[in-house]
């Protein structure tokens, strides 16, 4: 298992405790396929005589397959291939990502989805503003900056991945779109694990948390998913209101979700920072030790709090072990 | 620089006005310093600073030079800054050269003071060996490896704590000679002294977002700023230098409600930071 090294400075005591933490956890982690990870120039064993394909991450020097990253040896079929385990984001159809607009094209919207190519998401793969199902005209072209502009975070799927490594995003569901009133987080794809649900309505603390496959997460205050012909009315109404007066100052998120979307930004972070896989169940658990232990907002990200979640961490696996 | 949307622009303000920004610090609250002394052996003295996302490292060589005519009883000190690439792609070639002169002349008027040398954080008579002759000329150099915000501050105390790092060596002037020849002077390998740094400012930089100021913003919410003043304070509440960017104009009672700010902030800052100088340098020691 790797583990990032941390850039805080710990004191003597934090340091021991920290990295005997560290210590529980490695050894409770499925050591099942230890012989199937190798290094970097370490010989992959392969049946010659077989015919086979050499994958990523392979190469033959003097006859022998040698890995060329460091990683975990996979075998489908006649295809032997390399996985390294810190890797940039592999899209696969289906994945629920978040992403920031970069540029509005022709018909399309670009986005950045910390990937080596952006996302293209087309004007025909968005839902019209009105609900309606329709060819889209030239002036639905016209007025894509009214549904996306430039810096906005939206959320969306991967419908499929085009031969040159590209995505094709499409957003048609009411629970896909335009992300307000939040915080976005970057914290390391590999870290992010495929499961059903990416989206997560936490009611008690009234927070969307959106954990995209790419590994931007979206903290924010929950917002319901509306119908769109209802929509219309209110548009038309909020535009009243904003053409009448500058401020939007109404809108103002209420302090006790604040705090909370603070929180559980902050635990994101140190769980990053720690290189533990992200999902519901760590964040709201760090979240409710922070509560527990009457952490400051702020004070999660010391160093002390570091220490008390890789210990909790080693904890909770040692539970789930026994059971 | 990543831009923000408008839903999170609001939520960063509406953050700054209830008090509680994105990371959960309150407006006056700075994040973590981390102070290490000596990470350039060549230099005479060097540090480097972490708060945050914003990295950087400081260096102080001194090298024999001649005083200028204008201030024959003074040594020199040249600031420099380099935004380096890494920080951000903007900065490779001649993208970071305006931030960096930006930075340098902000940093040599809270070090050094005015024109005529009044005021400065510095004492540069200290740096004398032969009047008019003979003085050393310190070379601060800055290096900006990573930027999340409040670079001057995090510069600012980087060169405190390269200061205080730095070891002059002794100088003895060994023979007298004539008005117009340069004296030879005799450079001691083993004895150094310390650089007095007791009245080296710090420099706290308040961000005017809103109706309210923040200290210490991280790169999101400096991209929402109105203005920003920087203002360096030294250990005796004086104010030894001034500095606001931003396109916004500022009412004077505005900057003077800052300044009252800043003072108060420094002392906090003052303390907290000269604190973990002397554990860095304590560190250093044990470590050599």
């Amino acid at each position: 298992m790797m583990m990032k090294k941390i850039q805080l400075p710990f004191t003597q005591t934090q340091k021991v405790r920290y990295e005997r933490a560290i210590e529980r956890l490695q050894s409770l982690s499925s050591t099942v396929n230890s012989d199937a990870s190798v290094i970097v120039t370490d010989t992959i064993p392969v049946n010659h005589e077989d015919a086979f394909l050499k994958g990523h991450g392979t190469s033959e020097v003097d006859g022998e397959l040698l890995a060329t990253v460091c990683g975990v040896v996979e075998r489908v079929d006649k295809l032997v291939y390399v996985r390294t385990l810190r890797a940039r984001y592999k899209p696969e159809v289906g994945d629920i990502v978040v992403g920031r607009v970069i540029e509005v094209a022709q018909k399309r919207w670009r986005v950045e989805l910390n990937f080596t190519q952006d996302g293209v998401l087309m004007l025909s793969s968005m839902n019209m503003p009105d609900g309606s199902q329709r060819r889209r005209t030239s002036v639905d072209e016209l007025n894509m900056r009214n549904i996306f502009v430039e810096h906005d975070v939206v959320c969306a799927e991967v419908r499929s991945i085009q031969h040159d490594g590209s995505l094709q995003l499409h957003a048609r569901s009411q629970k896909y779109g335009k992300l307000e009133k939040g915080q976005l987080l970057k914290v390391d794809p590999y870290l992010v694990k495929r499961s059903k649900h990416h989206f997560h309505y936490i009611e008690s603390l009234g927070i969307d948390l959106i954990i995209g496959c790419n590994g931007f997460i979206w903290v924010g205050e929950h917002v319901e998913v509306r119908d769109p012909v209802m929509m219309i009315d209110d548009q038309k109404d909020a535009e009243m209101i904003s053409s009448s007066s500058t401020t939007k100052e109404q809108s103002h998120t209420p302090l006790e979700t604040r705090q909370n979307i603070c929180r559980i930004g902050n635990a994101i972070r140190v769980l990053s920072n720690l290189g533990f896989t992200v999902t519901v169940e760590v964040i709201t658990e760090t979240l409710n030790l922070s509560i527990s232990k009457n952490i400051d907002i702020h004070n999660m990200l010391g160093s002390e709090f570091h220490v008390v979640v890789a210990e909790n961490e080693a904890e909770r696996r040692r539970e789930k072990r026994k059971k | 620089m990543v831009g923000v949307s408008f839903g999170e622009q609001q939520f960063i303000k509406g953050g700054i006005a209830q008090d509680l920004r994105t990371d959960g610090r309150k407006r006056l609250t700075y994040r973590d310093i981390y102070v290490e002394t000596g990470v350039i052996p060549q230099a005479n003295g060097s540090a480097r600073v972490r708060i945050g996302g914003t990295d950087v490292i400081a260096s102080v060589k001194a090298e024999i030079g001649r005083p200028s005519s204008l201030q024959p009883d003074k040594g020199k000190v040249a600031v420099f800054i380099d935004c380096s690439p890494t920080a951000e792609p903007t900065f490779g070639g001649r993208g970071g050269e305006e931030l960096s002169s930006e930075l340098a002349l902000a940093l040599q008027i809270c070090l050094l003071g005015g024109k005529s040398g009044a005021g400065a954080g510095i004492n540069l008579s200290s740096l004398l060996i032969k009047e008019g002759r003979v003085c050393w000329d310190l070379y601060i150099d800055g290096l900006v490896i990573s930027s999340d915000g409040n670079l001057l501050d995090a510069l600012g105390a980087a060169i405190k704590a390269a200061l205080t790092n730095t070891a002059i060596p002794k100088v003895q002037v060994s023979a007298e000679v004539a008005d117009d020849e340069q004296p030879e002077i005799d450079i001691s390998d083993e004895e150094y002294q310390q650089f007095d740094t007791s009245s080296v400012p710090v420099i706290v930089t308040l961000t005017k977002v809103g109706n309210h100021y923040i200290v210490d913003a991280t790169a999101e919410e400096e991209s929402q700023m109105s203005s920003a003043v920087s203002i360096s304070v030294n250990r005796g509440g004086h104010i030894c230098g001034l500095t606001k960017r931003g396109g916004c104009g500022l009412d004077p009672s505005v900057i003077l409600d800052m300044i009252s700010v800043a003072k108060h902030v420094s002392e906090t800052l003052m303390n907290n930071l000269d604190s973990k100088i002397s554990a860095a340098e304590a560190c250093e020691d044990d470590e050599s």
